[in-house]
């Protein structure tokens, strides 16, 4: 300092006021490279935090990075590997399970029928359209035990998946694709906090609307959200899916009630769910295209919105 | 064996077995296994602060590039690797540790081991799971979570050391 303001008593042609200027930034400088000097190992420390938190956040809003995830191509193909020894350990209950759904719909197939009457038999019917179809595809990495779960299945863009197609499998919903790669894609699983799925809870006069949830504790229960209690729940009734939205058909399992319980202060009841499927167990799933969701979105794009 | 070919061999081994096998296990009750705080403990004591982050970094990219989890193994590993030259300080001897010597419970001893690998895991794992579930109302259940994780992983990484990496120096 006494040394710099000596140096700085020969420039009279200065302002007294650049003077003090550079004098002060001099010092600022100074003593911001004393504190970096001092706080370098925090500094790295905290801007490593920072990326890594950032990608945290981020991913769950919108993933913008997918590059380091599973699409990734070195990591896809260990996890191929690893797929290709894990997904022989459930084999035998998995085949059973096929071919107790290929005996379910072999039953409803009408060629297997008697025909009672001969002439209203139609396959190719013109009443009905056909208005969801279904692409098998296989998980090859899961894990149900995390706050949010995702699934990565083996099909991607190239099979024409795309965001917010609905999964399910042969016992119930599974989630939603929420991103797809080329010949990848990761399914938000209904083991998400904010899946909310819209389903409702059948019984025997009514169906109660509600909204499905997870709460991060076991993957074998879950929760709906927004009942009225002004109806009373009755243990084991079903849940299906409401199939308001377009991304499920209407009348898909999700579970049976297992337990409800008032939520204190608030006219609602808490309804515990208990999973149709076995998430933790799961291989094989299919992937809804709805045919005519282009059609309702631009229909209800004409609701006119209050200004 | 040279001792930066051991650490890279166990930096894949241990990044593997975690992304791999360990995030696979569903134990029930919230148990998670965690073996990669072991590898970070286990680096040399010479190693500088910044040098420890970023192959804390890596290695918990790595992890979460596997494991879909976005972040959460980086910032808790950091976050471990951060406090790992602070808590050695506390407990360490007077004149300061021994670069030559490794920081493993058969070398520096089972009490100093159990104290300072136990505070350091307990740290990472309630950091871990307060990200992950993100709500400071059901701090019970992280509580719950942190409590039986870090006693498993703490029970595995000695299982671990006692069996494996302890017939690798005998050799």
């Amino acid at each position: 300092m006494v040394e710099k303001s000596s140096q700085n008593e020969g420039t009279h042609s200065l302002s007294t006021e650049t003077k003090l200027g550079r004098i002060t930034t001099f010092v600022f400088m100074r003593n911001l490279i004393a504190f970096l000097q001092r706080f370098r190992i925090f500094l790295v420390f905290a801007v490593l935090q920072i990326l890594a938190l950032f990608w945290y956040v981020t991913f769950l809003s919108f993933p913008r990075n997918q590059f380091l995830t599973t699409n990734n191509q070195i990591a896809i193909q260990l996890l191929e590997w690893e797929h290709s020894i894990t997904k022989h350990f459930n084999l035998s209950e998995n085949n059973t399970k096929l071919q107790w759904e290929n005996i379910y719909w072999r039953k409803r197939q009408p060629q297997f029928m008697y025909q009672l009457s001969r002439k209203s038999f139609k396959i190719n019917d013109t009443l009905f359209e056909q208005q969801y179809t279904y692409i098998p595809a296989e998980i090859i990495n899961s894990s149900v035990t995390r706050q949010n779960n995702y699934f990565t299945i083996n099909i991607g863009e190239a099979q024409g998946i795309k965001r917010g197609m609905g999964v399910f499998c042969h016992e119930g919903v599974v989630g939603i694709i929420h991103y797809a790669s080329a010949h990848y894609a990761l399914v938000k699983t209904v083991l998400t906090s904010d899946i909310n799925i819209d389903v409702n809870i059948h019984m025997k006069k009514t169906d109660l609307p509600g909204l499905l949830i997870w709460d991060g504790k076991d993957p074998r229960y879950g929760i709906i959200t927004g009942i009225n209690n002004d109806l009373k729940v009755k243990r084991w009734s079903k849940v299906e899916t409401r199939g308001g939205s377009g991304i499920f058909p209407k009348g898909l399992p999700v579970g049976k009630v297992s337990y409800t319980e008032p939520i204190e202060g608030q006219a609602l009841w808490k309804v515990e769910i208990r999973f149709a499927a076995d998430y933790r167990r799961l291989q094989r799933v299919y992937v809804i295209k709805n045919l005519h969701l282009a059609e309702q979105t631009n229909l209800e794009a004409r609701i006119p919105t209050d200004d | 064996m040279n001792i930066i070919y051991k650490h890279i061999i166990r930096f894949l081994v241990f990044t593997l077995l975690q992304a791999l096998v360990l995030n696979q296990l569903n134990l029930g009750f919230g148990i998670h296994l965690m073996i990669q705080p072991l590898f970070i403990m286990l680096l040399p004591f010479d190693l500088t602060v910044i040098a420890l982050m970023g192959i804390a970094f890596l290695m918990g990219a790595l992890i979460d590039i596997f494991s879909n989890t976005y972040g959460l193994y980086t910032s808790s590993l950091v976050l471990l690797a951060y406090l790992r030259p602070i808590v050695f300080k506390l407990y360490g001897p007077r004149e300061g540790y021994d670069p030559l010597k490794e920081p493993t419970a058969n070398v520096m001893g089972a009490s100093w081991f159990s104290l300072v690998f136990g505070i350091l895991l307990g740290l990472h794992t309630f950091w871990f799971f307060l990200l992950e579930i993100f709500e400071i109302g059901r701090l019970g259940f992280i509580l719950q979570k942190t409590i039986l994780s870090g006693i498993f992983s703490f029970l595995f990484a000695l299982l671990i050391q006692s069996f494996i990496l302890n017939n690798k120096q005998k050799k």
